[in-house]
C-alpha cells in the first residue's frame, strides 16, 4: 500500500468507536469514581483523603481488605498446585484422553453463580457429603458461609483449575523438547529436569495465569456474596453494601482500591517478564 | 498403538503405554468434582420429596419444571438474555472489526498504550466499572434500560473479541491485500472480499465467547439493570438467597441458564484451539 496522506486519518476513524465506546463506558466512569472517592465531585474545595483513611480505619472494612486478599491468594495457590499436577499428568497419553481433554474444561463455561450451586449442592449442611458421611459416623464442619471461607475458596478452585491448567499445559508444550531431553542425558533425574529445567521455562505462562486468576477472584462478588460467610466479607461485597447504603465516595475509595491493586500486580508482571524474556533471549551468548 | 501387527483382539489387553491408572483416576476425580455436582442439580429439579438421610430423592415429579415454564418470570428472563446476548455479540463484532483491523496493519503512533487501552477493562473488577457506568446512567436516563444493560455488557466483551481479531488479522499476509489492492480493488474491497473472509475463525470464535459471556453475566447487569431488566443469572442469583433458598427451583433455574451455554461451549470446543478458547475465557 502506498502512504497517502489520509491514511493516518481513516487509522483513526477505524479506532473511534472503541474509543468512545470504552472512553465514554469504561474511563468516563472511572474518572469520575476516582473524583469522586477524593470527594473532588463537588468541586476542588472537597479535596479529601477521608474515605480512603476510612477503609484502614474502620475495622470491618480493614478486615475486608486482607479477605479480598485472602480470596485471591488462597484459591489461586491450591488452583496451581492442583494445575501444575494435571497440567504434568496430560503431557502424555492415556486412555480416553481425548474425552478428558474436552470434558475438564466445562467449569470454564459454567457461571459462577452456577458454579456456587454446585458446590451448595455437595457440602452444604445436610448436603450430600454430609449425607454420605452420616453413617460413618462423621459429621462434616460447616463449608458453606463458614468463618474461613472454605466453600468460597471451593467454589473457586472448582471454577479456575480448567483455565489454569488449561495455560500451563500450553506454557508447557511451548518448551522444546530437546531441552529436557538434554537434561536428561546429562543425568538429571526427571524430578530435578521438572524443577530445574521445565518450571522455570514455563514460569512466564504460569505466572500470567496466577495473576489473572488472582485479580479476578479478589475483586469478584457474586460467589463469595452467596457462599462466603456474613463477617469477615471481601471488600467488593462490602462496596455492593454501601453502595445499597448510598455511601457512594466510600463506594467510590474501596473500588479505586481494587483496581489500583489489580493495575499494580500487572504492572508488576509486565515489568517482570520483559525482563525474564529479555534475560532468556541474552542466556543463550553470555555468561555470568 | 498406531501399527498393532495383529488384527484387533475382542478383547483386547491394556498396554503399559495406556497408562490405565492414570485415566481412572481422572475420570474418576472428574466423575466426582463434575459428573456428581449435575447429577444432583438434575436430581434436585425433578425432586419431590427429598429430606436429610436419604441419598436419593424420595418421591420424583416434574411439578417445579411446570411450575417454572408457566411463570411469566422465567420466560421472560430467558428471552430477555437472549436477546441481550445476541445485541451484545452483533454490535461488539461491529464495534471491533475496524480497531482490530487498524490495530494489526496500521503503523499506529502510540500503539502500545492503545493496546493497553483495550484490554485494561478486562483488569479492573466488573462490579467496579458497573458502579461507576451507573452513575453516568443514571444522569443519561440509561439506567435500568436493555440499552444501558448492553453498553455496559460490551465493555466486557470487546477487548476479548478484538484480542481475537487482532490475532487472525496479524496472520493475514499484508501480500494478499497488496495484491488485492494491485489489481484495482479499493482499501474496503479488499477488507471485505480478502480480509473479511480469511477472519471468519476469528470472528465465530469471538462471537460465540461474547455470547456465553454476555448470556452468563451477573455483576454489571446486576448494578445497571436490576431490579428492572430481569436476566437469568439475576433471577437465579436472587434465588439462591441463603434465607429463602429452595434447591428444586435454583437447580431448574440454573439448569435453563446452563444448557444453553454448554452447548455454545461444546460447539466452540469444536471450532477453537485450546490456546484461543484460553485467552478468551481467561475472565472470572
Amino acid at each position: 500500500m502506498t502512504q497517502r496522506p489520509y491514511r493516518r486519518l481513516w487509522a483513526l476513524l477505524c479506532l473511534l468507536p472503541t474509543g468512545l465506546l470504552l472512553g465514554g463506558l469504561f474511563a468516563a466512569p472511572l474518572l469520575w469514581s476516582l473524583a469522586g472517592s477524593f470527594g473532588l465531585d463537588s468541586g476542588l474545595s472537597g479535596f479529601t483523603w477521608a474515605h480512603y483513611a476510612q477503609i484502614f480505619s474502620r475495622p470491618t472494612l480493614r478486615l475486608g481488605l486482607w479477605t479480598s486478599i485472602y480470596y485471591g491468594v488462597a484459591p489461586v495457590v491450591i488452583t496451581l498446585v492442583l494445575a501444575i499436577g494435571l497440567a504434568l499428568l496430560l503431557r502424555h497419553p492415556f486412555r480416553g484422553k481425548a474425552w478428558f481433554n474436552g470434558l475438564y474444561k466445562i467449569p470454564m463455561a459454567v457461571p459462577g453463580i452456577i458454579a456456587a450451586l454446585v458446590v451448595m449442592t455437595l457440602a452444604e449442611r445436610g448436603g450430600f457429603l454430609d449425607r454420605l458421611a452420616a453413617p460413618l459416623g462423621l459429621t462434616l464442619p460447616r463449608l458453606i458461609r463458614d468463618p474461613w471461607g472454605v466453600g468460597v475458596i471451593l467454589t473457586t478452585v472448582w471454577k479456575q483449575l480448567p483455565f489454569m491448567t488449561l495455560v500451563i499445559t500450553g506454557a508447557f508444550a511451548a518448551i522444546p523438547q530437546e531441552v529436557s531431553q538434554a537434561a536428561r542425558s546429562l543425568g538429571a533425574s526427571r524430578w530435578r529436569t521438572l524443577l530445574w529445567i521445565e518450571l522455570p521455562l514455563a514460569l512466564p505462562g504460569i505466572s500470567a495465569a496466577v495473576l489473572l486468576t488472582f485479580i479476578g477472584t479478589m475483586g469478584s462478588f457474586a460467589i463469595p456474596d452467596i457462599v462466603g460467610p456474613a463477617t469477615p466479607r471481601p471488600l467488593a461485597v462490602h462496596m455492593f453494601a454501601e453502595f445499597g447504603n448510598g455511601n457512594l465516595p466510600l463506594v467510590y475509595a474501596i473500588g479505586m482500591l481494587l483496581s489500583a491493586v489489580a493495575v499494580i500486580v500487572l504492572l508488576a508482571y509486565d515489568r517482570l517478564s520483559e525482563r525474564a524474556t529479555s534475560g532468556l533471549a541474552g542466556a543463550g551468548n553470555q555468561h555470568d | 498403538m498406531t501399527n498393532h501387527p495383529t488384527p484387533t483382539p475382542a478383547r483386547r489387553r491394556f498396554e503399559p503405554e495406556d497408562r490405565i491408572w492414570v485415566s481412572v483416576g481422572l475420570f474418576a476425580a472428574l466423575a466426582l468434582t463434575l459428573g456428581l455436582p449435575l447429577l444432583l442439580i438434575v436430581l434436585w429439579s425433578v425432586s419431590d420429596r427429598w429430606a436429610a438421610p436419604n441419598l436419593l430423592p424420595e418421591s420424583y415429579t416434574l411439578g417445579t419444571w411446570m411450575t417454572v415454564l408457566s411463570d411469566d418470570g422465567v420466560l421472560t428472563a430467558a428471552a430477555t438474555s437472549t436477546g441481550i446476548a445476541l445485541l451484545v455479540t452483533l454490535l461488539t463484532a461491529l464495534v471491533a472489526m475496524p480497531t482490530a483491523w487498524a490495530l494489526a496493519k496500521f503503523p499506529l503512533p502510540y500503539k502500545r498504550s492503545i493496546e493497553l487501552f483495550v484490554l485494561a477493562p478486562v483488569i479492573v473488577p466488573g462490579i467496579v466499572v458497573a458502579i461507576g457506568v451507573g452513575q453516568v446512567f443514571q444522569m443519561l436516563g440509561l439506567a435500568y434500560t436493555v440499552t444501558g444493560v448492553v453498553l455496559v455488557q460490551m465493555v466486557g466483551t470487546l477487548p476479548l473479541m478484538i484480542r481475537l481479531l487482532v490475532a487472525s488479522f496479524d496472520t493475514l499476509p499484508d501480500e494478499m491485500i497488496h495484491a488485492a489492492r494491485s489489481l484495482g480493488a479499493s482499501s474496503l474491497q479488499a477488507f471485505r472480499y480478502v480480509a473479511l473472509p480469511l477472519c471468519v475463525p476469528g470472528l465465530l470464535a469471538g462471537s460465540l465467547l461474547s455470547f456465553v459471556g454476555s448470556f452468563e453475566e451477573f455483576d454489571k447487569t446486576f448494578l445497571v439493570g436490576a431490579p428492572v431488566i430481569q436476566t437469568l443469572p439475576v433471577l437465579l442469583y436472587h434465588h439462591l438467597d441463603p434465607y429463602s433458598l429452595q434447591f428444586p427451583l435454583a437447580s431448574v433455574v440454573a439448569l435453563i441458564l446452563l444448557v444453553p451455554v454448554l452447548l455454545v461451549f461444546v460447539l466452540s470446543g469444536r471450532i477453537m484451539r485450546d490456546d484461543l478458547m484460553a485467552s478468551g475465557m481467561g475472565k472470572v
